[in-house]
């Protein structure tokens, strides 16, 4: 029973991983710019077919194409920031929402033509096994664990140790001031959404790896996103950290001990209780 | 001489004659899916007609009175969803005006569908979809070769317990009524024969971590586990029941091709699962038309059919014996009862159990036999037949309409 207890906190942390990647972007993006993201997810797709590619048609290695692909997620967010939301900056938020959906249709359209209708699967060495008394680890999904903890802490010590860090938290706090103390905040929107297109296509690579990339995956993808913003806080890191890993785990102990028809169902009354509850979020201080 | 000539103008005139005859070109319809989950079947189907149509419209077409007529399709991509399969079916024979209409891998799509056409002027040929509804609410215009999931559940549930397993865990796909109602036949079946369930855990349409339910799987210890739904979706729980060290017997119902599940897992993961299903293509039990048919697709598209193209492949041979037979490709009523007292094609790859001597029964649903398949060394190995009664079936379907 405790074995299947760990295993489960096991296989909740491997797939949180992935959402607490995904809530990062979506997270930051919020925090500074007030947007919701929406074509995230399939930015993340985008990056896990792009892998793919650069892995099987050119033949470069795994850890090459997911830096390659990482670099490439921030130029696209970068271009998708100056074309599609730099233009509506002043117009009411109605504007940038309506984008955010269209840039979801066209970067998911382009993903099928460009990629096809057929699931990709990033190939990987990784098939070992790891057994710690009876509870198992693939060794794909530790090493996805431990790519996803080395992004999360680089990019907590890139936003709370460096300069340009401290520029989008001043942008997070004060748009206005963080301007007048001569902050450049259109740099700083153009940072902010190359580091977390960047991250989400971190996130496509590794779903692209353990699971697979495929149309409708960038979806749910971002729904969970978003629930987990909801249950950390709405522009919050540590939030989206803690809010990732609690929506994996809470998902795994629903099928394992409640039933696996509500899995979805029950994270969603968690995201529920939470707005309720402490609509602020899991980790962020009371709003007044 | 003068004789020579005269009957050498004649016999010119003679050999024109089949060149008199009009060219003309019947427009088919094609809804399936071709992107999202559901295109693991759709696309092959699609491939497999499009195959069939290329041999026939070489062959010369159909000839229906002096009438010549070649194939061309009208094509749509439903997704496999419900809303999406009703709208091509609208736009097909409202805007395209086609009478006839092939695919539908998918029990969503193919279930909409049947939903609403019987009220409709146009007869539909449906390949792989399997939910139950398809040809059990009595259509006249609905015409289909898969059997339907429980025939074939019923068949798998008490193989299983012939197998000496006592205890199942069961894993299977949330909402998909091909693959519900064959595991509801096989509980009912294997716990008629003594069998007991231990836990029934699903999934949904988009899933592909599993994990959390095969190690609640793994913690009840069952003799056996039986996993069913898309390949995709199958190939991964396979893939991590053996990533969990779950060491039992695996069956499954997903029929998938070996090339299909090799993307996702090992060979050595996959060692020993079975697929227990309706005997779909397969070119080893088959025989000599089955092997000109793998030949004949891997030229035209460099790979191996997948085990539900056929089909759709035996469809459009049965819309061209339909046609030919009812002398019409307009009088739909007569094409409707020529298709219900058809007998099998000679071009059929799949081996049809006939009812009555007809290819279809009086509700329109064509039978098969099912089987038990076990993967060995990369590939799926046919090991036996799994005792099937169309007939009794067949009458049960008589009684039923969901």
């Amino acid at each position: 029973m405790i074995i299947d207890f760990i295993q489960q906190i096991f296989n909740g942390l491997v797939v949180g991983s992935i959402y607490t990647l995904i809530a990062l972007g979506l997270t930051t993006i919020f925090g500074i710019l007030g947007i919701a993201h929406f074509a995230h997810g399939s930015v993340a797709m985008f990056g896990g077919y792009l892998a793919f590619f650069l892995i099987s048609t050119l033949g470069i290695g795994l850890l090459p194409s997911f830096i390659l692909a990482m670099a490439c997620g921030a130029l696209l967010g970068v271009v998708l920031e100056r074309v599609a939301y730099y233009p509506v900056r002043n117009a009411p938020p109605i504007n940038s929402f309506i984008i955010a959906l269209g840039l979801t249709l066209i970067i998911e359209k382009t993903n099928l033509l460009a990629f096809g209708v057929d699931q990709v699967i990033i190939p990987t060495p990784f098939n070992r096994v790891f057994s710690v008394g009876g509870v198992t680890m693939p060794e794909l999904r530790v090493y996805v664990l431990l790519t996803a903890a080395v992004l999360v802490v680089g990019m907590t010590l890139l936003i709370q140790r460096t300069w340009i860090g401290m520029a989008v938290r001043a942008v997070a706090q004060n748009r206005s001031t963080a301007a007048l103390m001569g902050i450049n905040v259109n740099s700083v929107s153009m940072f902010v959404f190359a580091l977390s297109s960047a991250l989400g296509v971190a996130a496509g690579v590794l779903i692209g790896a353990l699971f697979a990339v495929a149309p409708g995956v960038s979806e749910g993808l971002v729904v969970k996103g978003f629930a987990v913003l909801i249950l950390g806080g709405l522009g919050s890191i540590p939030g989206a950290i803690v809010g990732g890993m609690v929506l994996g785990v809470t998902e795994a102990f629903a099928a394992a001990f409640i039933s696996s028809g509500y899995k979805d169902v029950i994270s969603f009354l968690l995201m529920i209780a939470v707005l309720l509850v402490r609509p602020e979020g899991l980790m962020r201080g009371k709003t007044r | 001489m003068k004789k020579f000539l005269t009957l050498s103008i004649a016999a010119a005139m003679l050999a024109a004659v089949p060149a008199l005859a009009a060219e003309k070109t019947l427009s088919v319809g094609y809804s399936d899916a071709l992107s999202g989950g559901g295109a693991v079947y759709g696309v092959p189907q699609k491939k497999a007609i499009d195959l069939a149509i290329e041999q026939i419209n070489n062959a010369g077409g159909i000839k229906v009175g002096a009438d010549n007529y070649k194939i061309k399709t009208i094509e749509y991509d439903d997704k496999a969803d419900s809303t999406e399969a009703t709208n091509v079916a609208r736009k097909l024979i409202d805007r395209d005006g086609v009478q006839f209409i092939l695919g539908y891998c998918c029990s969503a799509s193919g279930g909409a569908m049947a939903s609403f056409i019987g009220k409709e002027d146009a007869i539909v040929l449906v390949g792989t979809a399997g939910a139950r509804s398809i040809t059990s609410l009595g259509n006249k215009n609905v015409f289909r070769t898969r059997p339907p999931g429980d025939y074939t559940g019923a068949a798998a549930g008490r193989f299983i317990a012939e197998q000496g397993v006592k205890t199942l865990g069961i894993l299977s796909v949330r909402d998909v009524a091909l693959f519900t109602q064959y595991r509801d036949a096989l509980i009912k079946a294997f716990e008629g024969a003594g069998g007991k369930v231990v836990a029934l855990e699903t999934f949904g349409g988009h899933d592909r971590d599993m994990t959390a339910q095969l190690t609640k799987l793994r913690g009840l210890n069952p003799d056996a586990l039986f996993i069913s739904g898309y390949v995709e979706q199958v190939a991964f729980s396979h893939r991590q029941a053996a990533e969990l060290g779950i060491k039992v017997k695996r069956f499954g119902f997903s029929g998938g091709s070996p090339e299909q599940f090799l993307k996702v897992a090992t060979n050595e993961q996959m060692e020993g699962v079975w697929d227990l299903l309706a005997v779909e293509f397969n070119a080893d039990i088959l025989g000599p038309k089955a092997k000109a048919f793998v030949d004949a697709y891997k030229k035209k598209y460099g790979e191996n059919p997948t085990p539900n193209t056929a089909y759709a492949y035996d469809q459009v041979y049965v819309l061209r014996d339909a046609l030919q037979a009812a002398g019409t490709v307009t009088d739909l009523k007569k094409i409707q009862d020529t298709l219900r007292n058809l007998p099998v094609p000679k071009e059929a790859l799949l081996k049809y159990l006939p009812i009555d001597g007809k290819m279809f029964d009086g509700k329109g649903q064509a039978y098969i036999s099912n089987g038990a398949f076990q993967w060995t060394n990369g590939n799926w190995k046919f090991v036996a037949e799994l005792p099937s009664d169309a007939v009794a079936y067949s009458n049960f379907l008589k009684t039923v309409r969901d």
